[in-house]
């Protein structure tokens, strides 16, 4: 790991640590503190006031978000203050956010649709959203907003928008894509920490006159669950290797479809473990385990990637698979 | 914690040209066979295609040139053996020697050992089994009796080994024996290095399910060697066999044991797939690929000097999930039209898979194994 990356991560973790200490705070005054520390420019350069990160710092930033179960947008802000920045449209003042699902139609300049599952909407000034080849920026101020919730409570808002002008730039970043690569760092980091949590609850609880670690069908369980989560971890990993080495369209979706797969067999291990406490408000298990069924089918769930993986590759023939992955990871 | 920290797989230049090599040496050299004969290849033996293999400098890659090595870099051959598996070329004859005895040997065998038996080995001529597992020691390998007795300035070994794959077409075998009668469990161990026609050595086959012969009982009865044939010092012999079980359990093999029938899949479903076919091909390919990213990550550690002894079971017990999973899935997903009966290249290698599979999470460790090597990696045990 490089300096400034170990630099990067000591920051993320002592500041997603303390924030996680309080889960109730309120996110107006949980975001200053996350803004302050400049983790919205983390892909931005330097000569535009950025850190100069690249994806695999973001990677490493936003696993330790889903670590610590952080409330918080990190990484839909720093995509979307890069989005912003590549196309040359207007950075935004306040909170930036991505969405995952955007319909509508963009005419001279004016924008008619629908905003949905955007994480924090509501409390962010700017969304930046992929439509028809362009990038669109629009501004929450504009919009007529319903709240949402994930599962775990936090924000998903959809917001509508009737003909307000629009500032937009053709652009082919994807960045549904982009979500999907954030929500695979989130659970890449969600499923090591609730697997510590697991191993630490399996070494003391006492049944049978031992540590349930010591049986030998609970060491199996976490075994399955510590390679679930290094399957995960390896995969967002290498689709952030991608990225910083070019096209990352294959890479973010099977990296996705991978966790996706991980996160729903890792949340049942980690519940299994810790019996009926795992399963009470008041321990903390369920912050990570109820963010992984959220992050499952925000920005593409299994069937959408693995569809969209399956045609890809269906496209390349038999014969065209090996050379296209050799290819592909040769360049990276 | 990260249960999993990636190491860059960065070979050193070159590797493009490599591969463009390889491809044109197995167009050149590997026997056309359908996709039944391409899977899980490297446990299919083809004497001719592994001395091609060695003159064309693919076995031994990394050793040194003195040994008949090539001096190559870890990477690069770890591409070469990526390539010949995706390809399915017969690669079983010399894998084990080239895998694990030749690097054994480099690291513990005495200088007379190298110089005799690694040229050999590099031209894809000598082979070389395994003789670890016996009667009473499957996954409790500790629990070995063949027994070495001191006899003048050799030794005569006493005792039989069992599920010895290649037995009948390797000149060699490297045994695991107890030299210090009475020792207990991992202690007073001891490998040699058999040539298996030494008088006393007798080798009998073990047929498997589909009816084939890969592997084999060797008995030894009272076989005399010179102490020149002890690999290591004595005793050392455990240590040495868990260092071998690591470069066994992370490698390409680990993982690309079915690809034959993914690349059956694709050809059947056609270049617009209908959804279910679809939905499983991608499914596959994230597995595929991230396994690939993990297998590689893993060499590349092993190739920067660290033992990454967690991260290889890991590998392998992924890796081989995945290899009997895939033909399972695959028989799910289709329609039912055609069965195992079928003439098809899809069919007939699904019917292999399905049949030989059970094998891929017992060799090299058992599924048990390597998840309690897992649990005791982080901190269970």
């Amino acid at each position: 790991m490089s300096e400034t990356r170990t630099l990067l991560t000591d920051t993320a973790d002592r500041l997603f640590a303390d924030l996680a200490a309080d889960p109730d705070a309120p996110f107006a005054e949980v975001w200053p503190t996350i803004a302050e520390a400049g983790f919205e420019s983390l892909l931005l350069d330097e000569d535009q006031g950025g850190f100069g990160g690249d994806w695999g710092d973001l990677f490493a930033v936003v696993r330790l978000a889903g670590t610590h179960a952080l409330a918080a947008p990190v990484g839909e802000a720093a995509v979307a203050a890069w989005a912003l920045a590549q196309v040359g449209l207007t950075p935004s003042e306040g909170l930036a956010t991505i969405v995952p699902m955007v319909e509508g139609e963009l005419e001279n300049g004016r924008f008619t649709g629908w905003l949905r599952g955007a994480p924090w909407g509501a409390a962010a000034e700017t969304i930046v959203a992929t439509h028809a080849g362009s990038l669109l920026r629009l501004r929450t101020a504009d919009a007529r907003i319903q709240p949402g919730q994930s599962p775990v409570g936090e924000p998903r808002d959809v917001l509508t928008f009737e003909a307000v002008p629009t500032e937009a730039a053709p652009s082919d970043i994807d960045l549904f894509a982009c979500g999907a690569f954030l929500r695979t760092a989130q659970i890449a980091g969600a499923l090591d920490a609730a697997l510590a949590a697991s191993i630490a609850y399996a070494n003391e609880r006492v049944q049978f006159g031992k540590p349930i670690s010591k049986f030998q069908t609970v060491q199996q369980n976490l075994a399955i669950f510590a390679i679930e989560a290094a399957a995960v971890n390896s995969a967002g990993q290498a689709a952030a290797r991608a990225a910083d080495a070019g096209d990352a369209s294959f890479e973010f979706a099977a990296a996705k479809l991978r966790a996706n797969m991980a996160a729903g067999q890792g949340a049942a291990l980690a519940h299994q473990v810790h019996g009926a406490i795992g399963f009470t408000l008041e321990y903390p298990l369920h912050r990570l385990t109820r963010r992984l069924a959220g992050w499952r089918s925000e920005f593409g769930g299994d069937r959408f990637w693995a569809q969209r993986l399956g045609r890809r590759v269906a496209g390349l023939g038999p014969e065209g698979l090996w050379p296209e992955l050799a290819r592909r990871s040769d360049a990276a | 914690m990260q249960t999993f920290d990636a190491h860059p797989f960065d070979p050193p230049a070159g590797v493009e040209t490599l591969r463009r090599e390889v491809r044109d040496f197995i167009a050149r050299a590997a026997p056309k066979s359908d996709a039944a004969g391409r899977a899980n290849c490297w446990a299919v033996c083809d004497a001719d295609f592994s001395r091609a293999m060695g003159r064309a400098g693919y076995v031994g890659m990394t050793w040194p040139v003195e040994y008949g090595g090539h001096a190559r870099h870890p990477l690069h051959r770890y591409v070469v053996l990526e390539e010949l598996l995706a390809a399915g070329a017969p690669v079983g004859m010399h894998w084990i020697a080239d895998r694990q005895s030749g690097p054994l040997l480099l690291r513990y065998g005495t200088e007379d050992q190298r110089r005799t038996y690694l040229p050999g080995i590099a031209a894809g001529e000598t082979y070389v089994c395994i003789g670890m597992s016996e009667p009473g020691a499957g996954s409790d390998l500790a629990s070995i009796r063949t027994q070495g007795v001191r006899d003048g300035d050799g030794w005569r070994l006493s005792g039989q080994k069992v599920w010895t794959t290649n037995a009948h077409n390797a000149q060699l075998m490297i045994a695991l024996v107890r030299t210090v009668e009475g020792s207990q469990r991992n202690e007073g161990l001891t490998q040699f290095l058999i040539p298996l026609d030494t008088p006393g050595v007798t080798v009998r086959p073990i047929v498997d399910l589909v009816g084939g012969h890969d592997f084999n009982e060797v008995f030894l009865d009272n076989v005399h060697v010179p102490d020149t044939a002890r690999v290591g010092p004595e005793g050392n012999g455990w240590k040495q066999v868990t260092a071998e079980l690591s470069l066994e359990r992370s490698g390409p093999e680990r993982y690309l044991s079915s690809y034959a029938a993914l690349v059956e899949l694709i050809r059947f479903a056609g270049p617009d797939p209908e959804p279910v076919l679809a939905v499983l091909i991608g499914r596959l390919i994230a597995e595929l690929w991230t396994l690939r990213q993990m297998s590689q990550s893993t060499a590349a550690k092993l190739a920067a000097g660290e033992d990454p002894a967690l991260e290889a079971a890991i590998v392998k017990d992924l890796g081989n999930s995945f290899e009997q999973d895939l033909p399972r899935a695959i028989q799910a997903a289709l329609d039912g039209a055609e069965d195992l009966s079928a003439a098809t290249d899809l069919m007939r290698v699904l019917a292999l898979l399905l049949q030989v599979s059970p094998s891929f999470s017992l060799r090299g460790g058992t599924r048990e194994i390597l998840r309690g090597i897992i649990a005791r990696g982080l901190g269970l045990r």
